[in-house]
């Protein structure tokens, strides 16, 4: 939910901006967001040429220890020194971080993201000379190779160049100074020289180096010139945008830095922007912009900035997929560009039989606002590898309750407790599941989060209580702006600790939100978060009780009165500015209310919280949706590379408002919608206030049919997207991934944006196009074979697939080769499902065999922690089917059985026989000829026995 | 009564139907007699009998599992005996929630179900007892407000009949009135007229001329002196000023003395004319001199009585027509066939929502007020609109204050039969407002919250009953 609503509340203060957005214009008001040019950072540090790197590295400082490397860096045309330290990380990572040696004060440096202080590899020095160093990388027969003039870091492999380093010579280190116009710099520079020669006579070992350059400095005036001649330009002391103005106290401090991919022409990830999977090259226009933000009704296939920043960039060609991650919480500025982007098909061609062809090649440039270098190069080589060292630095996917992955059901807003007694019975009376209904903003009294408006929601356990009895849960918003109102508990505390960030001038930081004038909670404080969490406590949180969960919105955070509707640069949090935590905002809020929930049970029961701003390791605290959409064919369509891209760095619980947060959809939008969301992770209608009614069944008795039907078809697959989420928290991989994770030596997948995997065995392509007739999919794989999961027609892998489709249809295709366990007895929520029996869904490939497993446990507690849970693994082969114990040290028992195995492409058996520890038994069954299908007719085993099942 | 009889044969039924097939009712029985096999209803599939309710889907239709969760489209048949027996869809069957009263959905559960259908029972019979009452009462009531309303009806047609009448009475009046003021008025005109022109009743001049040559001839000697003209006469514009001897003698005709006939026939008219001349200390004009003539001051006295006369019924006739349209207007308003609706006129209801109070004045307007006292209309009284089966079910207001959009706010306000029984009325109405708009100050609307959302409220009027929250009744049908 964005500013709409709060710019017709601001009434005549802003009539302006309201003429602006009544106009008609449904596009984001560009002028509000900046670019490049806008950035005073972005634009000095675009405008450095390449292949004039004034960096040298200063070899003789080269200190090697077993695990690291560090090295001095010096630029020629300031002198100014930096320290690069190289590690060799476990898992086939290396970690290049360099800083200024001596900066004015410390820099910061991004902590709480990183799961653990990264465990090191041992380095080796291969050969050294004058010109460079050669470092062993480990077991792999990988290399550094670090080149003193100008500095640059290549990593090879055999003879192959992975990844190089400051290969343009755009490393760009901008050191802390003194404002020169200043007389407090005038003292303090004579105050420093003096003491640096104090320091000099008494330190006479220490940085040799250091002391003799700086020692000759007074005696070259051609240096010392060039150092005073370094200008001043514009926006490096203050920065204003329309009418803001960043004070900016520590002047310039950009950091930026080249990485050069050969054999590169697909980069992915860096979230969030409304774009393609396939990041584009940005030498035509503006970078990609990393900088969360509250963008409204935001365009989408551009690279403006949107809600969250993840600095996380996968490459990838046939033989290998590697990722950057550029560890930096300020403002970061991403371009690319490639020597093939320009070339059209033919042009390659040309160029191959020419054997003229330079190798294909991706140039990637990070620029960051303040803060250090600090990369991760995950060298991969599969995209396996690269999910998993992703994974190793700042986690996997928190497991969420299993209800979560049900259907959410959303609105700004449900306006009262009848309000949600009605929704709630009408899902009852249509015979459509739902877990959770949702309360938007307006469910407060006054946009004072933690409370209840008292007229409209007056016994809020009372109506949690009811839809307790259905099995049913509740979410409800807490933003992170706080009410500036002394009458209102929350605001009081938070000032008396003085938690909230202050201003510049040291004062508590007020912007304007939701509830008018607010205050921003300093989330990077551990103290701010211990407390905020301790806010959800039952008996602190009034009104609440275990089916309620949270919801964390406007966290970027937003601030309609700031710049780029944000916190204004120089707000200060303790001793940094805002400037160096900004995209780290969001992922403290959602982590501290994520501790919140965990807190409240007292450890046992698994958080659910949704965020919009989210950071590198926000994974770890719950899910992320895609913000304020809106309802229109090109906002369904980004939804799945927006989900893609999360799901590559690390987020996997991802889903976009279903029918369109803005404007009102279409019929035909809004049930393509409901049947491409249902086969998304974050599963969930929303609306704007402004919207007319559009629960399932408001459609027409055709439509709500259609509803239902793909609602329950997420249901009956609710076992499969759990054990994905399982995977996903146990390996970082993603649930929803592109096809080309799976199929790494198929270019054909390499651009693919309109259909996905979930996990390894469900394809989907979804219908996106208005009045479409019918869709084609890429079914990947030459030796595969894909079985549709209505029809359980076959087909081939390898090719393009035309599939005619009607308003019913959602093409899904179940890869031979698996087995999907799925419930078939859809309820009125995923929680009355618990006991229900399975359905296995055994897929043949075209050696007659398959795999697959089943997790189950309570579904809710953090009990899988201590192995109270079950992990199965299904094969079949020559005719059996087994069920065998991934998890035997685990302790877990179900009610639930197998009622049912279907197998596909089957041929017809004579007899069909169970074994279990109580024996044997013959099963019946029933065999449709033209589809190949064998249906076994209620094995009824126990889903958590060993056991076998033989066709003869 | 005929409810205990349904119930009893319920009873009677459930006990003599196959004990083994859970969730059928006493209709469905026939498909499931004890065979070898079954049948699906559907005709699709015949499978061994002992596959029905076995937990296992095997009809299309659902037909064998009608007392499991197996089938995905089947359904449950709750008993529910001593109260009313209902379908639930089989995925209600053991999912841990109690949906049969009589608990028999979840024979298989861990959820521990009562068997409430008894208490529900009493409590819908009591509840059907209350309501038939009610619903009698509300019957009678509304017959008595449709004689009241045919009475109300028939008195203000009456009323107006009276008015009319009153006015065709005011009208006659009224002509007379006109023409007698107009008589007067000719009347006082010739007496006027003929006071100037002097050509009528010579002796009534001739005694004013000889009064006025009597009152200049000071020294009664018959004679006006050139003295007593000099003391006496003076110019009309400047009173102060005594006439010069040339003066004098020009208005003695250029002698010095003048005798009566002389003087009537020169200075008399000189003086008369009141435009050059007159006579000192004479508080009028000479017509002020005329309006002391008895005839004019009595002709004058008539047109002034008769125009206040006239005026007097002019106004009468006005407001009594005044009243006949009001009354007319009120009386085409459509208040039902049978005239049932007309008692809500004058009537206003008030609904307090959160922090809002509306007010409803049927056939009149709606309002909503805030609590910081502004008040926004939301309507005046447009015309029934209800579906053409049932156009009295609902009213629409309309042109209420115009939304910042553009439009303007209507209202409708429902006749809600289901509120009406739940609430033991017979009459309750819910507002729906369509407000297509809103913000008009900083602050937020309620339309924001939850206009937009066609959110329903009921509002209580005391129709047919005696309870609820009438307000201020202004009575305006008189």
């Amino acid at each position: 939910m964005c500013c709409w609503f709060f710019l017709r509340r601001m009434g005549p203060v802003l009539l302006l901006w309201v003429a602006v957005c009544l106009s008609g214009s449904w596009a984001v008001d560009k002028g509000n967001f900046k670019t490049c040019d806008q950035s005073a950072f972005c634009k000095r540090q675009r405008a450095m040429k390449p292949g004039e790197s004034p960096y040298r590295a200063l070899l003789e400082t080269m200190e090697l220890t077993n695990t690291r490397l560090t090295l001095q860096l010096i630029n020629d045309n300031n002198k100014v020194r930096l320290l690069l330290e190289l590690y060799r990380l476990q898992g086939n990572i290396t970690r290049v971080k360099i800083n200024e040696l001596k900066p004015l004060k410390p820099r910061y440096e991004v902590p709480d993201v990183l799961i653990r202080e990264p465990p090191t590899e041992p380095l080796s020095l291969l050969s050294q000379d004058e010109n460079g160093v050669v470092l062993s990388l480990g077991a792999e027969s990988q290399r550094v190779i670090v080149s003193a003039r100008p500095f640059r870091l290549d990593i090879v492999e055999g003879r192959d160049v992975l990844m190089s380093l400051n290969s343009r010579g755009l490393l760009g280190f901008e050191h802390l100074r003194m404002r020169k116009d200043t007389f407090s710099y005038k003292v303090t520079s004579t105050v420093a020289s003096v003491w640096d020669n104090i320091k000099r006579v008494f330190s006479s070992q220490a940085d040799p180096e250091a002391e003799n350059k700086e020692g000759t400095d007074p005696a070259n005036p051609a240096e010392t010139a060039k150092e005073e001649e370094e200008k001043v330009e514009d926006g490096m002391w203050e920065e204003t945008f329309k009418t803001h103005t960043d004070s900016k106290p520590s002047g310039p401090s950009a950091v930026s830095l080249d990485f050069s991919l050969p054999g590169v022409e697909h980069v992915y990830g860096i979230p969030e922007h409304g774009d393609s999977l396939k990041l584009k090259t940005t030498d035509s226009g503006d970078p990609y912009r990393l900088y969360n933000l509250d963008v409204f009704q935001y365009e989408l296939y551009n690279p403006m900035a949107l809600y969250g920043s993840v600095p996380v960039m996968l490459s990838h060609n046939a033989r290998r997929t590697m990722g950057i991650f550029w560890l930096n919480a300020a403002e970061t500025w991403v371009d690319i560009s490639s020597n093939t982007a320009g070339k059209t098909v033919f042009g390659k061609m040309l160029d191959y039989v020419q054997g003229s062809s330079e190798t294909p090649q991706t140039d990637v440039r990070w620029i960051s606002e303040s803060g250090i270098i600090d990369v991760f190069l995950m060298l991969g080589p599969t995209p396996r590898d690269v999910f998993s060292q992703y994974a190793s630095l700042t986690g996997t996917q928190a497991f969420p309750p299993l209800a979560s992955l049900g259907y959410h059901q959303c609105r700004w807003n449900y306006n009262d407790q009848e309000d949600v007694r009605s929704v709630d019975a009408g899902f009852d009376e249509h015979d459509i599941p739902y877990d959770f209904i949702w309360l938007d903003i307006e469910h407060t009294d006054g946009k004072r989060y933690f409370t209840w408006d008292p007229h409209k929601f007056a016994s809020p356990k009372e109506m949690l209580q009811g839809l307790q009895d259905k099995k049913r849960k509740m979410v409800a918003i807490v933003d992170p702006h706080i009410k500036v109102d002394t009458n209102y508990k929350i605001h009081n505390e938070i000032r008396s600790r003085g938690f909230y960030v202050k201003n510049k001038d040291g004062g508590d930081y007020e912007g304007w939100c939701w509830p008018g004038s607010a205050g921003y909670p300093d989330f990077t404080r551990p103290d701010m978060r211990a407390w905020w969490a301790s806010q959800f406590a039952y008996d602190q949180y009034e009104g609440t009780m275990e089916n309620l969960y949270t919801w964390n919105d406007m966290n970027e955070p937003s601030v309609f009165n700031g710049p780029e509707v944000t916190m204004h640069k120089d707000a200060m949090h303790e001793s940094w500015e805002h400037r160096d935590v900004h995209n780290l905002y969001g992922l403290y809020v959602h982590r501290a209310t994520a501790e919140g929930l965990i807190e409240r049970s007292g450890g046992v029961e698994r958080p659910f919280v949704l965020t919009r701003a989210f950071f590198a390791g926000s994974q770890r605290y719950g899910a992320v949706w895609t913000g304020d959409n809106a309802a229109e064919w090109d906002h369904l369509k980004i939804s799945i590379p927006m989900c893609l891209s999360l799901g590559l760095v690390g987020i996997s619980f991802c889903g976009a408002d279903v029918g369109g947060f803005f404007k009102s959809p279409s019929t035909e939008l809004l049930v393509r919608w409901y049947q491409t969301g249902a086969y998304q992770p974050f599963f969930r209608a929303h609306a704007h206030l402004d919207t007319p009614r559009r629960e399932p069944w408001l459609f027409g008795p055709e439509n709500t049919a259609l509803i239902r039907e793909v609602i329950r078809q997420r249901y009956t697959f609710l076992p499969y997207w759990y054990q994905l989420f399982y995977l996903a928290y146990q390996t970082g991989e993603p649930v929803m991934r592109p096809l080309w994770v799976e199929y790494p030596q198929d270019p054909a997948t390499f651009a693919l944006d309109d259909e996905f995997l979930l996990g390894r065995d469900l394809l989907v392509h979804p219908v996106t196009e208005e009045g479409a007739r019918g869709v084609t999919a890429y079914l990947p794989g030459k030796h595969e074979v894909w079985f549709d999961i209505h029809t359980f027609q076959k087909h081939n892998g390898g090719q393009n697939l035309y599939i005619p489709v009607t308003m019913s249809s959602i093409p899904v295709f179940q890869r031979g080769g698996s087995i999907i366990p799925r419930k078939l007895r859809v309820r009125r929520s995923s929680t009355c499902m618990e006991h229900d029996p399975y359905t296995l869904y055994v897929a043949l490939d075209n050696r007659r065999t398959a795999e697959g497993e089943l997790y189950i446990d309570d579904g809710h507690t953090f009990n899988y922690e201590k192995k109270e849970l079950m992990h199965r693994k299904f094969s079949f082969a020559n005719g059996v089917l087994s069920s065998v114990d991934l998890e035997p040290n685990a302790q877990f028992t179900t009610k639930s059985w197998v009622e049912r195995i279907i197998i596909l492409g089957a041929s017809k058996p004579s007899m069909v026989t169970l074994k279990t520890a109580d024996g044997e038994n013959q099963l019946e069954f029933d065999f449709d000829a033209s589809m190949s299908v064998l249906t076994i007719r209620k094995p009824g085993m126990n889903a958590g026995a060993d056991w076998t099942v033989t066709l003869q | 009564m005929r409810f205990h009889i349904i119930t009893a044969a319920f009873l009677w039924a459930a006990f003599v139907e196959s004990r083994k097939i859970r969730g059928i009712s006493s209709s469905y029985k026939r498909f499931y007699r004890e065979r070898k096999s079954f049948l699906c209803i559907d005709g699709s599939k015949i499978i061994p009998f002992e596959q029905v309710n076995d937990d296992y889907c095997d009809c299309a239709d659902g037909s064998d599992e009608p007392g499991t969760s197996a089938c995905p489209r089947g359904r449950f048949y709750c008993t529910n005996l001593g109260f009313r027996p209902h379908y639930i869809p089989s995925s209600r069957v053991n999912d841990g929630i109690c949906d049969c009263c009589d608990a028999s959905d979840e024979y298989n559960s861990h959820a521990r179900c009562q068997n409430t259908c008894w208490n529900l029972g009493q409590k819908e019979r009591a509840y059907v007892e209350g309501q038939m009452k009610t619903l009698d009462e509300g019957l009678r009531l509304k017959q008595q407000l449709i004689e009241e309303g045919v009475l109300l009806w028939r008195e203000k047609q009456a009323q107006l009949r009276e008015l009319q009448r009153a006015a065709e009475d005011l009208q006659i009046k009224l002509e007379e009135h006109r023409k007698r003021k107009h008589e007067a008025d000719r009347l006082k005109e010739q007496t006027l007229k003929a006071l100037k022109a002097g050509d009528r009743g010579f002796r009534h001049q001739n005694s004013t001329v000889s009064h006025l040559f009597q009152l200049l001839d000071s020294n009664k000697d018959g004679s006006i002196s050139l003295d007593e003209v000099k003391a006496k006469v003076v110019l009309v514009h400047d009173e102060t000023r005594v006439l010069s001897e040339d003066e004098a003698l020009t208005l003695l005709g250029g002698g010095h003395q003048m005798d009566l006939s002389k003087f009537q026939n020169t200075l008399w008219d000189v003086l008369t004319r009141g435009d050059g001349y007159k006579i000192k200390d004479a508080h009028s004009a000479p017509g002020g001199l005329m309006s002391e003539d008895p005839h004019l001051k009595a002709a004058d006295r008539a047109a002034e009585w008769e125009a206040a006369d006239l005026k007097k019924v002019e106004e009468a006739y006005e407001t009594v027509n005044m009243e006949i349209s009001d009354l007319q207007k009120k009386l085409e308003i459509d208040y039902g066939t049978d005239w049932e609706y007309l008692f809500l006129n004058g009537q206003c209801y008030k609904l307090k929502v959160y922090e809002y109070m509306y007010t409803l004045c049927p056939f009149n307007t709606v309002s909503q007020k805030s609590t910081a006292g502004t008040e926004v209309s939301l309507g005046l009284w447009g015309m029934w609109a209800g579906p053409a089966k049932n156009r009295y079910s609902q009213m629409v207001y309309e042109n209420g204050e115009p939304c910042w959009q553009g439009g303007s706010r209507t209202t409708s306000v429902s006749k809600d039969q289901h509120a009406a029984l739940a609430s033991g009325r017979t009459q309750t109405w819910s507002t729906q407002s369509n407000f297509m708009c809103c913000v008009t100050s900083a602050n937020v609307n309620p339309c924001d919250i939850w206009g937009r959302a066609s959110f329903t409220r009921s509002l209580v009027l005391p129709a047919y009953s005696l309870t609820g929250t009438q307000i201020g009744s202004d009575k305006t049908i008189k």
